[in-house]
């Protein structure tokens, strides 16, 4: 029996949506641990991309001024990707990191073997400090 | 001030910060892949204050109008301000789907993220597309 999708662009019709492979696809290319390319970052200095069964998560080292801060383990959403050429694909991470003062929103994916970071921080202090976008590159140190 | 890394500490003016300058994001963005099967263009305007943006996405015969939504602004960092990206959403009932755009050398790297909430058990999925300003200078 056939379901009627609803949609609102052609690509939520994608067949791909619906293969079970389309969820983990080459996910075993982001689990690990990844060293930002910028030894002097002033944002993430590290990532570590864990597995569990299904589930996904993500912990982070954030540059400090007398070390690094831990940014606790956080379960992230796998997204399929539809994006890049076929023997490129991967699965996607979105994870949301919640601290007090402000929330960091990130979506991570592998391109050519690099892991690619976008973060958008939205502060919910009165610091007065603007919301800011970062993008910042990573590899594996093995 | 508390901050999760560096680029979150910094020093701010005393006097009053004013709005982020929107004006890099304001106009008609259309997509670099004409064979898209995603978001063919996005409209930032401003109404009565309020930055908005309008979708227009590929649909089978014609492009389908996700309507307004209101539009999150961010700049390069915390000191600045100067928007360097947006960030909107908009929920259909069966799905929703986040946009966050960045700008980086004149486009707006655009990333949708579309998650479904009715029973298709169709995958969350990922999409990054590049959009240029509609100039109509040449």
């Amino acid at each position: 029996m056939s379901q009627t999708l609803e949609f609102k662009q052609n690509s939520h019709l994608d067949p791909a949506l619906t293969d079970p492979a389309t969820r983990t696809l080459n996910a075993d290319k982001l689990i690990g641990r990844w060293i930002n390319t910028n030894t002097k970052t002033q944002g993430i200095v590290e990532i570590v991309i864990q597995q569990e069964g299904e589930e996904f998560s993500v912990s982070a080292l954030g540059a400090g001024l007398n070390g690094p801060i831990a940014w606790s383990k956080t379960r992230a959403s796998v997204l399929a990707n539809l994006e890049e050429e076929a023997g490129q694909r991967a699965v996607a991470l979105a994870v949301t990191f919640n601290f007090d003062f402000m929330t960091a929103e990130t979506y991570l994916r592998i391109n050519k073997g690099v892991l690619v970071i976008v973060l958008f921080n939205t502060f919910r202090d009165d610091s007065r400090r603007s919301n800011y976008v970062t993008r910042e590159f990573f590899y594996r140190p093995e | 001030m508390e901050f999760a890394q560096v680029y979150d500490r910094v020093e701010i003016d005393e006097a009053p910060a004013g709005a982020i300058d929107h004006s890099g994001l304001i106009g008609t963005w259309i997509n670099s892949n004409p064979d898209t099967t995603g978001v063919a263009r996005f409209v930032v305007a401003e109404d009565d204050g309020q930055l908005r943006v309008r979708t227009y996405a590929i649909g089978p015969d014609n492009l389908i109008d996700w309507g307004l939504a209101d539009v999150t602004i961010f700049a390069s960092s915390p000191s600045s301000r100067v928007a360097a990206g947006f960030a909107c959403q908009y929920d259909f009932g069966f799905a929703e789907t986040l946009l966050q755009g960045m700008i980086l050398k004149g486009l707006v790297v655009l990333a949708q993220i579309h998650s479904f909430k009715d029973d298709s058990n169709r995958a969350s999925f990922f999409v990054r597309e590049y959009f240029a300003l509609e100039h109509g200078r040449f």
